[in-house]
């Protein structure tokens, strides 16, 4: 990892050689010189335009039945007319799923609910998380103690365990899967969130806004947030992989996504009993799952370095 | 200090140490001692030279069929039934009405059900013995030495289970089973293709439908009814998601049971007669409803999410009927669905017990079962009275009666009878695929090895099978209790099993029936007619204290006989 030390010795060069660079703007020049993030936002991008052109790419929509339209069996195998499948054939890139539909035109739209799932949990998580863990280490005492004490208990479950009990409790569906993953996935953003909140509040500027006449709320919003969010924007980055594969674990086991949806946890596990019989129905939904966890993860441990201020003057 | 302290603790942990080792051994010696609880109640019933036989008798109260059973002789049993039942010996061969001794069947009745030595241990004449059943992984069994007919081929019979065909198959590809049940629909050819597998097709004695509760709107109104049922496009369906041997149902009863199809055929697929009739019912642009079913492979419904989703989508395509799919758990769906509580659509379907066209519409357009909302007299009237006729060509005419009224009401829509499959290696000898689903093992030699090892779907629920349903249990019941009559073997037919002959009277109210001698249970006792009257007793007389189940249902003796003084 030599490499990085030198682009960041490089980075650093830079931040001192020009002043009025803000550390958004470093952050973002040291993720774009990390090639393993610059590979996860490439194919985070690929995804978000696959995910927004989905019924202008798609060459079927995701619930049409091909039977009695095209001369197509269930789980054909894929067909591209590039790779020497015969002209009269119809051209499907990923086969026909259980059900006769085009599984390529699924992918592409099951694109738009991983994103979707990832992006919503987290953000309800975020939005809970923070503010709860926020309020413990800004109050600190018997608030921290319940909301903390709370957390812990939360933390106590396996996360997948309690997600599925919660849907259990609610209903299986995606928005019910949505909710359970977004409750789950709270204590660890409360966690971070208060651990920023306490180390800022002792710094001078609070007490210096606080000596000013600032009321808590100002304190809290204006000065400590805006200063504890970068571990929260790891953690949230991270989260949201890690949010789209327990929505895909909670599909595939029939709690998430109904049927027909396209979602790909759902899709592979329908087909899972065809797995040496129709591979395809397996394998693509399954790499796309791996394209997006992978993606997210490796942002978000490009984010990490990026704004890590150790790193930055370590070297 | 402090060491004689930490010395003093290690003394503590040791002995508690100690202590606990002596405390881990008690329940050990209780557990080897528990198999020879049953021995006490071993005694062996010496044929008397004066035989007392016992009775169990009570009042006719409808809808009860059997008024009666008594034991007349050593090896003769009388049933006195209330109404004629040309059916006798078809559903008596059932088995769940196996015969269990009755010293054993008094000393397994717990206080609030069966004990646990009665659901995991049953004592039956049957060609094998339980020996083990070690919860979640398999059941063996081993042959029983003593067995009247043919000495069982294979020594020890295991049972294993996995839900997933694909792992069935590949247990199979490696060996590591002898047979499986259920081959996936897309397998059959892959087992086809492989010289060392073969596969049995299974006759479809089945029917999986699509039905409705009418008590809900708008099923409620007979001609939204019709128009789904010719709206679905159900010849598609048999082609798109089931096996070879699969046909579309012309009607709810397979053909292969005698006047199953008596009457006329299912309504064709026509969405243009489908969409005017639901105009003109007052639905022109469809309407909102759910799709219920449980995510559960049956040889009627092999893919069952496939079949839910094309259905859902034919509603669409066809009617403009958006259904949202509902996938309950099992247990609930068939709680719910049975009740008549589903206000939508809902997959279900059903497997010959016994081959016999009672057993399909009897059970499901009875007049007091609520399953499908408020059943119609139209088509229940004429199926009481076929249901007294023995012969089959005077029967007729009430079933085509009720069958055309069936097509007329629409309760329900009849989608497929499934084919499915076994699959075994192809060494093993007298490969079956039994129609009913209970596959004789001990007619099968696995090749000459010791061991044959099956691979269905689910583990079974007990082993207790006068009180249970479940087929995937019957099956390893099967294989230990026998009951008076059989089905032979992969087949339909009944046959003599554990009596010789029973014979009728004329108006087909009374049976009485031999019994064979010389047959002896598993616990050494001897097999005599207070054992049937025993085992009737267990399970027709709601008021006896030897009535204790698993869950203390008692489904099939109520539903084929009418349970006694409930």
């Amino acid at each position: 990892m030599a490499y990085v030390d030198t682009n960041i010795a490089q980075l650093d060069a830079e931040g001192i050689s020009s002043k009025s660079v803000s550390l958004w703007q470093i952050t973002w020049r040291r993720l774009f010189r990390r090639r393993s993030a610059v590979v996860g936002m490439i194919i985070l991008v690929f995804l978000i335009l696959i995910a927004l052109t989905a019924q202008w790419l798609a060459p079927y929509a995701f619930d049409e039945v091909l039977i009695g339209k095209e001369n197509v069996k269930a789980r054909e195998h894929p067909c591209i007319h590039l790779l020497g499948c015969s002209q009269d054939r119809p051209q499907h890139f990923a086969g026909i799923d259980g059900n006769v539909r085009d599984q390529f035109s699924r992918l592409l739209y099951g694109a738009r609910l991983s994103l979707m799932v990832g992006l919503s949990t987290v953000s309800f998580a975020v939005i809970i998380g923070t503010t709860l863990g926020a309020l413990a280490g800004f109050f600190g005492g018997w608030w921290d103690n319940i909301i903390m004490r709370f957390m812990d208990v939360l933390l106590a479950f396996p996360s997948l365990l309690l997600a599925i009990a919660i849907v259990t409790v609610l209903g299986p569906g995606l928005i019910n899967a949505l909710i359970a993953i977004g409750i789950v996935s709270i204590p660890a953003y409360a966690r971070v969130m208060r651990a920023s909140v306490l180390t800022v509040r002792e710094m001078e500027y609070i007490s210096a806004t606080r000596a000013l006449g600032g009321s808590n709320m100002q304190i809290l919003f204006q000065r400590i947030l805006p200063n504890a969010l970068t571990p929260l924007i790891v953690q949230g980055t991270l989260g949201i992989a890690s949010a789209i594969l327990d929505a895909a674990a909670l599909s595939f086991l029939g709690l998430g996504a109904q049927p027909p949806t396209p979602e790909w946890g759902s899709m592979l596990g329908a087909e899972r009993n065809q797995v040496f019989t129709a591979p395809h129905l397996v394998f693509y939904p399954g790499f796309m799952i791996m394209l997006t966890v992978l993606s997210f993860n490796l942002i978000g441990d490009g984010l990490r370095d990026a704004l890590d201020p150790r790193l930055a003057h370590s070297s | 200090m402090k060491q004689k302290l930490s010395v003093l603790f290690s003394l503590m942990v040791l002995v508690s140490l100690v202590l606990a080792a002596c405390g881990g051994g008690a329940p050990a010696a209780t557990e080897e001692a528990a198999p020879e609880a049953p021995a006490a109640t071993e005694a062996p019933t010496e044929p008397m030279a004066d035989f007392e036989g016992k009775s169990l008798t009570s009042e006719c109260v409808a809808p009860q069929i059997i008024q009666s059973v008594v034991a007349t002789g050593q090896y003769e049993v009388t049933f006195s039934l209330c109404q004629p039942d040309p059916a006798f010996t078809s559903k008596i061969a059932f088995s769940v009405y196996g015969i269990y001794p009755e010293e054993w069947i008094e000393a397994t009745a717990g206080e609030e059900g069966r004990t646990s030595e009665g659901l995991e241990n049953p004592i039956g004449t049957g060609p094998y013995v339980v020996s083990e059943w070690n919860r979640g992984e398999s059941i063996t069994f081993t042959a029983n030495p003593n067995y009247w007919g043919d000495a069982p081929e294979a020594e020890t019979l295991v049972f294993r289970w996995s839900s997933e065909s694909a792992s069935r198959l590949l247990e199979l590809q490696s060996g590591t089973v002898d047979g499986i049940d259920n081959v996936g629909p897309a397998d059959f050819d892959v087992v086809r293709g492989d010289s060392n597998l073969s596969l049995n097709e299974r006759q479809a004695l089945n029917v999986f439908y699509l039905a409705m509760t009418n008590t809900f709107a708008p099923f409620d109104n007979q001609d939204v009814r019709q128009a789904i049922a010719k709206g679905i496009d159900r010849q598609r369906i048999v082609d798109t998601f089931y096996p070879a041997g699969s046909e579309p149902a012309s009607h709810f009863t397979p053909c292969a049971i005698p006047n199953g199809c008596a009457g006329d055929e299912w309504y064709e697929f026509d969405v243009e007669a489908a969409r005017e009739q639901l105009a003109a019912a007052g639905f022109p642009d469809g309407f909102s409803t759910k799709i219920f079913y449980r995510d559960v492979v049956r040889g009627y419904l092999p893919q069952v999410s496939n079949v839910a989703q094309d259905i859902q989508a034919q509603l669409k395509e066809n009617l403009n009927i958006d259904a949202e799919i509902v996938v309950m758990e099992s247990g609930a769906f068939i709680e719910e669905s049975t009740a008549g509580r589903l206000d939508g659509f809902y997959l279900l379907g059903w497997g010959a017990d016994y081959p016999h066209i009672t057993n399909f519409l009897d059970f499901h357009f009875g007049a007091a079962n609520p399953q499908f909302g408020v059943q119609s007299p139209t088509y229940y009237e004429p199926m009481v009275q076929g249901a007294q006729i023995a012969d089959p060509a005077e029967a007729e005419p009430f079933y085509v009666e009720a069958n055309n009224a069936i097509r007329e009401f629409v309760p329900m829509i009849p989608v497929a009878h499934g084919g499915s499959g076994t699959a075994y290696l192809a060494d093993v000898t007298n490969q079956q695929a039994s129609p009913l689903g209970n596959e004789a093992f001990y007619v099968m030699d696995p090749g000459g090895r010791d061991v044959f090892i099956w691979m269905q779907n689910a583990e079974p629920i007990s082993l207790f099978c006068a009180d249970e349903t479940d087929g995937e249990s019957l099956r390893a019941c099967e294989q230990v209790v026998e009951a008076l009559f059989a089905y032979e073997i992969n087949g339909t037919a009944v046959v003599p099993a554990l009596a010789t002959a029973c014979v009728p009277n004329a108006d087909l109210t009374e049976y009485v029936c031999t019994l064979r001698e010389g047959v002896t249970f598993h616990d050494g006792s001897t097999f005599d007619a207070n054992d049937v009257v025993a085992t009737f007793t267990m399970g027709l007389d709601a008021s006896s204290p030897l009535h204790k189940g698993n869950t203390s249902a008692w489904e099939y003796y109520d539903y084929l006989w009418g349970l006694m003084n409930k």
